[in-house]
Formats: structure tokens, sequence, C-alpha cells
């Protein structure tokens, strides 16, 4: 049962990757990407990260997919891209991504990482919060602080297109 | 595999937002390797979820600046094709 909802999370994760990639129009882009963070914290539910994959959600879909979208109605109607060139970095890119399609597929065989089956103390909410703040409460401040520094570089650059 | 596609759009494409797309794939990437390796140890330990916090967090802040960029750039060219803009003045 897992086995299956597994698949499927991973096809559609995948699926919609390629197709944020490759669609022809930026929002179908940004709303396919926008479904494959939605695979994503599917999965990290999967792999028993309930609390990351809310926020997941909650941070990616909420305000990444969000900005994407604004950003894409503010730039304009951009074209498409042009037909496929065949050049070598293509090719090196093509040959890199196969080289890592074949190694994810053969450590994604069943007996590759044997995990145990119930998680224990390694991923209840208690056990996260109480090693958030007990062990990494200093990055966490400096998490903070790295936030309204992008906040104010953000709020910056808007300004200043405005001004000069 | 969602490493692989991100590298890939990364390199191929000329878009700018597309490439801020692919950034942001291989973050998620990263992310689920982080989390997977963090849950299958035995017995499975706390601090992969706690790094995947930060980083999702992190990466939220980037894609907001990268994204203020684009549009700048935008403002000041007609298109972000980023093979034109390959110079840093003006």
């Amino acid at each position: 049962m897992t086995d299956l909802t597994f698949l499927a999370l991973a096809t559609v994760t995948i699926a919609s990757a390629i197709l944020a990639l490759e669609a022809r129009d930026l929002v179908y882009g940004a709303a396919a990407l926008g479904i494959t963070f939605l695979g994503m914290s599917g999965l990290f539910f999967l792999l028993d990260a309930s609390y990351v994959a809310t926020f997941q959600i909650a941070v990616y879909i909420g305000a990444v997919v969000v900005l994407i979208l604004f950003t894409v109605m503010l730039v304009g109607p951009q074209m498409g891209e042009p037909p496929m060139e065949l050049k070598r970095l293509s090719l090196l890119t093509a040959l890199l991504v196969s080289l890592l399609l074949g190694t994810a597929g053969s450590l994604t065989s069943a007996t590759a990482f044997p995990g145990p089956d119930n998680c224990g103390t390694g991923c209840d909410l208690i056990g996260l919060s109480k090693t958030l703040i007990n062990q990494y409460g200093v990055p966490l401040e400096f998490l903070s602080l790295v936030l309204a520094a992008a906040v104010i570089g953000a709020l910056t650059l808007a300004k200043a297109d405005r001004k000069g | 595999m969602l490493l692989g596609i991100g590298i890939y759009g990364l390199t191929t494409k000329r878009n700018a937002l597309r490439i801020l797309f692919s950034i942001e794939l291989i973050y998620n990437a990263a992310n689920l390797n982080i989390i997977a390796f963090a849950r299958l140890r035995d017995p499975p330990i706390v601090t992969g979820q706690v790094l995947v916090l930060f980083t999702i967090a992190l990466a939220a802040m980037e894609a907001s600046v990268g994204l203020a960029i684009i549009m700048l750039v935008s403002r000041l060219n007609v298109d972000i094709d980023l093979r034109k803009l390959t110079r840093l003045k003006g």
C-alpha cells in the first residue's frame, strides 16, 4: 500500500517537474511547479516528516509559487522557447541526467535502504521541537535575521528602480 | 531524479524564470534526500527534519530576492533571455 502511494506521488512529482520546465507558458510552468511541491509534500508525509511537510506546503506553495506568479504577471508575456538545438552543452547535460537517473534507479530498490518500520522518537513533533529549541536555537535566531535581511534587500531593490 | 531534471533545466533553459524553477527543483531534491536519509537510519534521527526546515526557509528567501532581481532586469531591458544578458554593466 505504501509502495503504491509512493509510486503515484513520485510519478506526479516528476511529471509536473518536467512540465514546469517544458511548458510553453510561464504560468503553466508555475502551476506545475506548485503541483511538484504538493507531490514533494506528500512524499515528506510518507517519510513520517509531517511537520516539515506542512511547512513545505505553507512556505513553498503559499509563498514561493505566489511570488513566482506575481513576477510572471509583472514581467509580462514572454516568447516560448526556440526549437531544440543540438549543442554540446545539452548533450553533456543529457548524459549527466541519465547517469543520475541510473544511479537513482539502482538505489531505490527495496532492499537498498531497509529502514525501521516504526519511527519511534526520531520523527515525532515533540522531539523535533525540543531539538530545534535546545540545540539549534542560535541558528534559529540567525535565520530570522537572514529573513529580515532578505526582506530589506528585496524592498531596496524595488525602491531603487522607482527612484532611478 | 529531481536533481537530474533540475540540472538539465538549469543548463539548457534560456528564460531566467525557468532557471529559477530549476533551482527550486534542485532545492526540493536535496531536501527529499536529507529527510529520506535521516528517516532511514536505525534508529531514525530528527536532525534531518531540522535541517530541512532551515533549508526550506532559506530557499524561499533566496527565491524572493532572485525574483526581485529578475523583475528589475525585465524593467530595464525588454526580455529576460539569459544568453543575451551577458554583460554586467548597464
